[in-house]
Parts: C-alpha cells; structure tokens; sequence
C-alpha cells in the first residue's frame, strides 16, 4: 500500500518551517491520487521499484517481439533463395529486429535494474524526480507501441536500424515506415534523456551518509557512466532525428544530394550517436556482473577502482571512435588511421575489464548459481566478442568484414553475449529483491545452457559465414555464392538456423522458471539469500515502500558484507567470522526507524504529459489536427504537472500510524 | 602466379612489391612484427580454439567471396596483416579461456575459509593493464601502414569509372587523351570511344585499376572480396579503389552497404583477363552494330527491341529498321537513377540483371568460372552461344521483370518519384515477342 506523507509538522526537530499546503490548493482534478493497491497505483505511480518493475516487464515483451523478428530472420536464411518472408518484408524485420532489441529491450531492461536498484543501492528512498521518472517510463512505452503500430500501418520501418540517407528519403522509402521510425524514437529517446537526468542527480546527491564516490557499489557506477553518455549522446540522435523528419514530412534537403548535401552527415551523426550507444548497452550488464561476481566469489571486486576509471574511461574514450562504422565509407586514410588506432586504444580498458573480473575469481570461494554462471558466461562470450573487434579495429581488414555477416557475429557476441547475459545474471540474481522469490535453480541452469548453446550454434557460424563473404541485410543468398567444403554456406546458414531455435527455447525456460517460481506453496525468498554485499539487501524482500526504515550510514564499500563479517585474523592471517545475520541487521534498522520519511505522492500527470507525444506524432504522419489536439493535452498535462499540489489531500492520508517506523513496516505488510 | 603463401615469403614479396609516394620510407621495418608472430599462428591452429577454426578457414578456397583467399596484391596486403591478428586474438582469446576455467575449476566452494577481502594489487593491475596496451601497440603500426599503401593513387596504370544504382553497377571505361582505353589502342578500323558495359567489370591481368567510384541514387558499395576490400559508392562523392590481379578468372563480389528493397539482388563480379585476351574484349566492344539478317526470328525481335526495350536500353549503332533513324535511348525520362545497362554487347558478359542471374546454363558457366588461368581467356571471349544460354531465367525475366527481382516498378506505387521506376517494369512481352527477342539479344556479342 502506498505511503500517503503529510506535511512535516516537526519544525522543532529540524529546525525549518514545513511547506503546508492547505486544502485551498488541492483543487477538483488536479488533487493528487492516492490509490494504493490495484491497476491504478500502478498507472499513477511514481515509486522507483513499481517503474522499475514496469520498465522491465515492458521491456521483456519487447525482447519476445523483437525474438520473433530474429527467428524470422533466420527461417528465411535458413536454405538459399527463402521465401518465407517478402524482399519488402524482410527489411522491415532487420530494421524492426535491431530497433526493437537496441532501444526497446537492452536500453529498457538496462534502465528497469537502474530504477529499482540504484536508490537501494545509494541508501535513498527514491530517485531525484520521481514524477519525471513515471513520465520517462511512460514515453518509453508509448514511444514503443507506436513504433510498433507502424506494421498495420502500411508496414514497417525499412532502412535499416542506421536508416543511411539518403535511402531513407521519401524517394527511396515512400511507406509511412521510416517517419513512425524516427518519431518513435524520438519519443523513446525523451525517456533515455529524462532518466539519465534523474539517475546523474540522484546518484550524485542522493548517497547515504559515508557513501563517498569511491565507496560506490560498482553498478550504480557503471550507470552513473551510461546515463553521462545518455545525456550527451541522446541529443545528437534526436538532432539527427528531427532533420531526417524535415527531410520527409516538410521537404527539407539535409540529405538531399542534388540539393547539395553530402549523405556522409547523417552517418557521423547516426554513429556520434551510436557508438557511445554500444557502451549504453554493455555498461550496465557489466554492473551487474561485477556485482554478481564478488557476491558468488566471496571476494570484493578486484580492482575496484580500476573497473571504476576503466568504465570511465570507455565513457570518455567511447566518444571518439565512432567512425570505425565508417571504416568502408570512403573517409580518406587520415581518418580512417586515426579513428582505427583509437578503436585500438579503447580495447584496452575493456580488457582491464575481463582481467579484473578473472581477478575476482581467482581465489575465491565460487558457488555456481545461475546468476554466477550467466556472469562467468558474460566474461566469456564478450571475450569473443571483444577479440572479433580487434580484428576489425585493424580497418583494412575491416574493409573485408564490414557489412558480413562476420559483424552480425561480432555485434551479437558482444550484444547477446555482452549485455543480455549480464542481464539475465541481474534477473537471477535481483529476483528475490524485487519479487520476494528465488528463482528455480534447475529451470534457472536449463535456461542458462539452452542460452548459451543456443547463441553459440546461432551466432559463432556467422564468422564463418560472413568470412566466407556473405553481406548482411540480404533477404536471400544464393547456392551460387555458397562455396562447398567445410565452410560452404549453406551447412553454417542451416546451423545458425537450428541454433536460433535452441536459443528461444533457452529463453522460453526462463519464461517457464518465472511460472514454476510463483506457483502456489513456493517459499518466500530468505532475505539474503545469496549472502550479498551492498545495501539493497539491507531492506526486506521485496523492498518496503521506503526502501529503508532507517537511512543507513556507510563505512565502507560492499557495507552489508562487513556488518555481517569481522576480521579476527592476525599476524597477517584473515579469520572472518559471522557477527550479526541480516536478519538481525534489518531488524536494528528496524528498530531505530526514522521518524519522518518523506516519500513523493503518486500523480496523474506523468502519464497524461507521455500520451499527448504519440498522438502528436500520429498528427506529424497524417493530420495537422492530431497534432493541435496532441499538443491541448500537453499544455494541460504541463499545467496540471505544474499546478499539482506536493501532498495529498488531507482526508486522503493513510490512517495515523501509532509511532514509530517498525508498525509502519507492519502496515505496509498488509 | 600471385596467391602466395602465408608467412614471411608472402609478406616480404608484398613489401618488395615497387610502392611509390605514400608507402613509408621501410618497408621491411613496418612489417617486421607481423613476421614475428608467425609462430603464434602456429599455436592457434594446434589449439583449434574459436580462432583457430577461423583461421582454418582461411585454408580453404571455398566460397567465391571468401575474404581469406586474396588472388590480387591489394587483398594480399590486407590478407598479410589480418592472419597474424587473428592469430594473436586466438590466443589472447586462449589465455582467458584457460584463466576462466582454471578459476572455474580451482576455486569452487569445496569449504575452504572466506578468501582475504582484498581490492588487488595496484602493481598487478597496472601490468596487466599495459600488457594490452603493448599487444595494441604492436598492431597499430602496420594497420597505419597499409591503411595508407591501400589508399595510394599513383601508381594507377588504368582508371574504370564504376556507378552504382539501384540495383546494378554500371562501368564505363574512358578514352584517354593519348586515345587508348585502359592503356589499350583500338585495333585499326575502330574508333576509340567510350565503353559502356555492366555487371562484370573486365580488367587486365597485371595491371592495376583505379575504380572511379559513385552513385546515382543511394549508396551503395563495391566489394570483390579477392581482390580488395569495400569501397562505398555514395552520391555526390567520388571515391577509390585499386583492384589489381595476375591470374585470370572470375572474380566474384556483392553490393555491401544495404541499398533498398533488392540490395540482395545487386552482385557483380571483376574478369581478369590476360592483356591479350584485354586487347580483343576491348576490339569486341568497340565493333560496329551488325543488324541481323532480313526475314530472321533475330530480325523480328530487332523490331521488337526497338518498340519495347530501346527506351531505356542502348544498343549502339541500333537503327531503327522501320524509319532507318538511329535509336538512342532516354533512360532519364523514365528511370529515376536515370541509366539503364546498355546491351549493345549483353552476350560477350555472362550476367544479367545485376550479375544476379547467368546468361550462362549451369554447364557452360561451370566451364567458364573453372577454366584454369590459362584457358580462361578464350573460354570468356567466347561469349553466350545458343546451346549454352540460360533460356530459363531469361525467359522468366522478360515475362515479369519485377516477379522475378523485386523492384519498384509498380506504377502505383511511383507517386514519390514522377512515375519513374526504380527497376525494370513488367512489359506484357507476349511468348512471341520473347523467343524473337531471345534471338535478338543472342546476336549482341
């Protein structure tokens, strides 16, 4: 139930004089909402975990949609000249394939763990903004549905997810495609920029007491990193954006070269962009397996502040790499030796990555959960990864595997072997914080050996296949070009056919533990039950609405290992003894409860600001109307947004609670 | 014969190799890592790890665009750098798989006591952090090196300006002001002019060609894997690509950079043929336009041509048998990239419609695509015979162009673009028209 805060009256103790805000100013509509159980408080809420757990669930219908494009991708390829699938057809669904994966899985399922955990991990009982959090989540998912509309709409996007000018001119793309595209995505991308806003200040500001920089749980640090290469990144993708939406919708010559214009801009702007995106999409699985790592090694994380400097530095380094993608695009040999010498140099910091978490291993004391194992997956998988994009830093050699299939192979290793297993390794490893159940450990190794199988036989022919010449983004190969032996094409094309089958099955098992996991007579998850390290474990599972009783105080990195293990060691030698269960640590949080918690109310307007963008977009593509209409309800949402008083009304709060923070964790039970 | 070994041999030959202006001043020294490491290819294939298998590859001749089998110098120079790389990621690669596992193994919780909560050694740390950088390092300087051998224009003995459109490569080689073509004079009794052909770009053996790349609608990319790298052919750009190889053959490749709705349909392949097989492709394409004889099926469908296929299609020397005006054609009036493949010499190439389909039956291309270098001249110049045309996909073609590669063409759907298409459009041929104009086309060679 949620937590309905009346104005502070306890001027004596802090000294300033509450804001009250009278029932004069809650007027008719614009009264806040208080519902606490139901669809509603789900709808209007602004709680961090509720929009964590909605950018998640989200996100993950959109992994199936974005699965289903993949494995239609792949029937078709399956055997030369396929049919399955029209040339029309199979262009959306690379284009869809790859936008519904980047900006509508990774990016929200990275942004779901952020939500939830970065509060918890800080010590805070909410994110900076939390209104603009409920309105990011909502963009994010009208944003996608829109995008999605498109398929009935006369059909899909079909340029590609680079959507390269000037193919992606009305000339050249005359469907409605391309402008639901880069409206979505612009709605989608006011989600990533809002977040990385609310995420940077409320990292920066919001730490419990002792929590210095460097005393940091590595994830918050990892997405403190992307949301600073969000914040810069974002706008250049949107200006791209808004130009290619002149360029169709109002005529406008950006890219138009009879016009004059040279199409090699959209493609420095696309990449400024979409490098820093690769790291968006790696960075916060890397979190998470350095968190899960230590947990399951028993052992802090090697080289902390190296991994710190070393995401740091992929977030600066990141920046001035992007024209690797245009290794082939005719830049002249200045460029392309500056930029691939660069591409080079940012290889090094992910290295110090790899040998850190081998580091952390080593000499520790593993359990193999399925969290572990996805983790220990994640170092080898973007190893290779990793090593495929050395090979094509080197960018003569790339010149012969840009646009191959050996680039599906790569981006897919890194991509699928870089960030979904890191976040399946946080799915496993959170799921017991955010949903108050352990997953099922033998579905849980199932899923992860169907994953990784399943990825290897998919994505490890496509090496072969994209050495042995075949393009991406064709919607047939042909028996002439297939080659026989070992290595021809039409056996590897096969494989990764059958591979791509193995892997939904991989992934449906996940499905299937979630189910097996909540069915009646499971047992509650133990609430540390994996004897972890950082403050989100110092709550109940899941978390109380106020994530912490008492704002915790912070002595050292990994603070919840130290208050459960002393040192008695001597003489050099290391003895740790179990001084306290978390159990008891909760309950003397519990017991010295802040008397105060300042908790944001729920709101309308969040969600009412995020729907007039669709229907402004709809306007962009077919009516000026839509567009007037839309842009009504965005004055009003902004004014209501702006108007809404800060506390509830006061026949709205919840029933006086007796004293105390122990009874309010026993209210917020029932 | 150039497909040299891998290894020392290869590379010192490609370093010998008389590199002018923008080749650093030692060679040798530039690629002295790259020999070094010759042993370490010797332990990734043992260990047939990930990139081991990948190396193995390279082994192979295998598929026509294999990356790994470079039979011109300028894919050699690529090929020389990239196998030690991948033999060098092969083994970093091991190293952390055998680090992974060991831990995986060693360390598992059999009970021993909680491990000393230790952030590392910074001494470690930093070691291991410039170990890469080093690896990197070594890497950096021949990459610079051959980035720049691979961009160097001076040395060019023959320019082909190449244009991409949607979704086929045009080629036209340029009459020099010395009045050759590629260096070439036309035998006696032609006239030098421009040739304009598709699909297959022809070249002389030991030569190096300048591709003069463009494009008039999209970009698109040229890509003959054996013979070079990538080159993207953009729109209002101008761009480079040396091509160069002793051996004759076929030389197959494939637009890289996504194009639109056929860019899977857009192939194209380079003929490298001996300097006097060169000399009578080029005396071919440049004879005049014999009409065929009076009261043909030939002569039907020159009749036809001109009604259905001259619009668009250019046959050089054409006349119109009814008026006896010279046809030329307007592809600009009704094609939006404004081209259209001229077929005044269709059957001396052996493609058609973006190098996607043979003029060839199965049989004959064999013949053609696994003549030995020697051979392999006169087996090309001889062109498309009766008994080995490819009757099949040719037919399919000329009875609905768009069903067979989709293409826009549907006048519907031409709003955006003045109603010109994008491809060839469907034409009504009837059977009749098409068996006249298949012995139309035959004779254009």
């Amino acid at each position: 139930m949620a937590i309905i805060e009346r104005p502070s009256t306890d001027v004596a103790t802090t000294g300033t004089a509450p804001v009250y805000v009278t029932t004069d100013t809650t007027y008719g509509v614009f009264r806040r909402p208080v519902q606490s159980e139901g669809w509603t408080s789900w709808l209007f809420t602004v709680d961090h975990k509720k929009l964590g757990i909605m950018y998640g669930v989200t996100a993950m219908v959109f992994f199936v949609i974005g699965g289903l494009e993949a494995m239609l991708i792949r029937a078709q390829l399956a055997g030369p000249d396929g049919t399955i699938l029209s040339a029309d057809r199979y262009n959306q669904m690379f284009t869809m394939h790859a936008t519904t994966m980047v900006f509508l899985f990774v990016m929200p399922m990275a942004a779901a763990f952020a939500n939830f955990m970065v509060p918890l991990q800080i010590g805070a009982r909410d994110v900076a903004f939390p209104r603009i959090n409920a309105f990011g989540f909502w963009c994010f998912l009208l944003g996608g549905i829109f995008l999605n509309t498109s398929w009935f709409l006369g059909g899909a996007a079909d340029g590609g997810w680079f959507m390269y000018a000037p193919n992606s001119s009305v000339t050249f793309s005359p469907t409605n495609g391309i402008d639901f595209w880069l409206l979505g995505l612009l709605i989608t991308g006011i989600a990533s920029q809002t977040g990385a806003i609310n995420l940077i200040v409320t990292a920066l500001n919001m730490r419990a007491p002792g929590m210095t920089l460097m005393r940091m749980p590595i994830f918050t640090w990892m997405i403190l990193v992307v949301q600073f290469l969000l914040l810069f990144a974002i706008p250049v993708i949107t200006v791209a954006l808004v130009l290619l939406m002149f360029q169709r919708g109002f005529d406008a010559t950006f890219f138009s070269v009879e016009a004059g214009a040279d199409p090699l801009l959209w493609q420095h702007l696309f990449w400024i962009f979409g490098h820093p995106e690769v790291y968006i999409l790696v960075l916060p699985a890397f979190g998470i397996i350095s968190e899960v790592l230590p947990v399951f090694s028993k052992k802090p994380l090697f080289g902390y502040p190296f991994v710190v400097f070393s995401g740091a530095a992929i977030g600066f380094v990141g920046w001035g790499v992007w024209a690797h993608h245009m290794f082939a695009s005719g830049l002249g040999p200045v460029s392309v030796a500056v930029f691939s010498v660069a591409t080079m140099a940012i290889a090094v910091p992910t290295g110090v990555k790899i040998i850190n978490w081998t580091l952390t291993m080593w000499g520790g004391k593993l359990r193999f959960t399925t969290a572990m194992l996805f983790a220990v997956g994640l170092i080898i998988q973007f190893t290779v990864g990793g090593l495929s994009g050395v090979t094509h830093a080197v960018a003569p050699s790339d010149t012969q595997q840009t646009d191959t299939y050996y680039i599906v192979a790569h981006l897919h290793y890194v991509i699928f072997g870089g960030a979904v297993l890191g976040l399946f390794a946080g799915l496993y490893y959170w799921w017991p914080k955010i949903f108050g159940k352990v997953l099922n450990e033998s579905w849980g190794k199932a899923n992860f050996w169907g994953m990784i199988i399943g990825m290897n036989l998919t994505f490890g022919p496509m090496h072969i296949i994209g050495l042995q010449g075949q393009p991406r983004r064709m919607y047939v190969w042909t028996e002439a070009r297939a080659g026989e032996g070992f290595f021809n094409l039409g056996f590897w094309n096969l494989v990764s056919t059958i591979g791509s089958v193995v892997l939904a099955f991989g992934i449906l098992f996940f499905f299937i533990n979630i189910w097996v996991s909540h069915r009646k007579g499971t047992q509650p998850a133990p609430l540390d039950p994996w004897d972890a390290r950082s403050l989100e474990w110092l709550t109940s599972n899941p978390p109380k609405e106020h994530n912490f009783d008492r704002t915790p105080t912070v002595h050292a990195l990994d603070e919840v290992f130290h208050r459960k293990y002393e040192d008695r060691g001597e003489n050099g030698q290391h003895d740790y003894v179990r001084v306290a269960t978390t159990e008891e640590l909760l309950a003397e949080e519990e017991a010295n409860a802040d008397s105060h918690i300042h908790l944001p109310a729920p709101s309308y307007w969040p969600l009412v600001l995020a729907f007039s963008l669709p229907v402004m977009a709809y306007g962009v593509i077919y009516s000026t109307l839509l567009i007037v209409a839309g842009a009504g309800i965005l004055a009003l949402a902004m004014y209501g947004w702006a108007m809404e008083p800060s506390y509830a009304d006061p026949s709205d709060y919840d029933p006086d609670p007796p004293s105390g923070g122990a009874e309010l964790e026993v209210a917020n039970r029932g | 014969m150039t497909h040299r070994t891998r290894g020392t041999a290869g590379v010192t030959d490609v370093a010998n190799h008389d590199r002018t202006s923008m080749q650093p001043a030692t060679p040798m020294t530039s690629v002295t890592p790259v020999s070094t490491t010759r042993p370490l290819r010797r332990r990734a294939a043992w260990l047939g790890v990930a990139g081991g298998a990948i190396a193995l590859s390279g082994c192979a001749t295998n598929a026509p665009q294999d990356t790994w089998a470079p039979r011109g110098e300028n894919a050699q120079m690529i090929h020389d750098l990239q196998w030690p790389i991948f033999a060098i990621a092969g083994v970093v690669g091991l190293i952390v798989f055998v680090a992974v596992g060991y831990s995986v193994v060693k360390f598992r919780d059999r009970g021993q006591p909680i491990p000393e909560q230790t952030h590392g050694r910074p001494a470690l740390e930093i070691g291991l952090t410039i170990l890469p950088a080093v690896i990197l390092a070594v890497i950096a300087v021949p990459t610079v090196s051959t980035i720049f051998a691979l961009a160097d224009t001076d040395d060019t003995d023959c320019v082909i300006n190449v244009t991409g459109q949607q979704w086929w490569w045009e080629y036209d080689y340029p009459v020099l002001d010395d009045g050759t073509i590629c260096g070439y004079e036309p035998a006696d009794g032609l006239t030098a002019a421009p040739i304009i052909t598709s699909g297959q770009l022809v070249m002389p053996a030991g030569t190096n060609v300048l591709v003069r790349g463009t494009s008039r609608d999209v970009i698109h990319s040229y890509w003959i894997p054996q013979l070079n790298g990538k080159k993207d052919m953009v729109p209002g750009r101008v761009h480079y690509l040396r091509l160069q190889s002793d051996t004759p053959g076929i030389y197959a490749g494939q637009c890289t950079e996504f194009c639109g709705l056929s860019h899977a349909n857009m192939r194209m392949e380079a003929v490298v043929l001996e300097p006097a097989d060169f000399q009578r492709w080029i005396d071919n394409e440049l004879a005049p336009y014999e009409a065929p004889e009076e009261g043909t099926l030939a002569a039907q469908g020159e009749t036809v041509y001109v009604q259905q296929c001259a619009r668009c299609h250019q046959v050089n020397g054409l006349v119109d048998p009814l008026t006896g005006d010279l046809v030329v054609s307007n592809p600009q009036d009704h094609v939006w990239s404004g081209a259209a493949p001229n077929l005044t010499k269709l059957m001396a190439r052996n493609t058609f419609a973006g190098a996607t389909w043979d003029l060839l039956t199965p049989e004959c291309r064999a013949d053609v695509w696994e003549a030995a270098p020697e051979d392999f001249g006169e087996r090309y110049l001889e062109g498309v015979s009766e008994a080995c045309l490819n009757t099949v996909d040719l037919r399919e073609w000329l009875r609905n162009s768009p069903a067979k590669k989709p293409m826009y063409a549907d006048a519907e759907r031409l709003e955006v673009t003045d109603g010109k298409v994008r491809g060839m459009p469907y034409l009504a041929l009837s059977e009749d028209q098409i068996d006249a104009l298949l012995a139309y086309l035959l004779e254009r060679k």
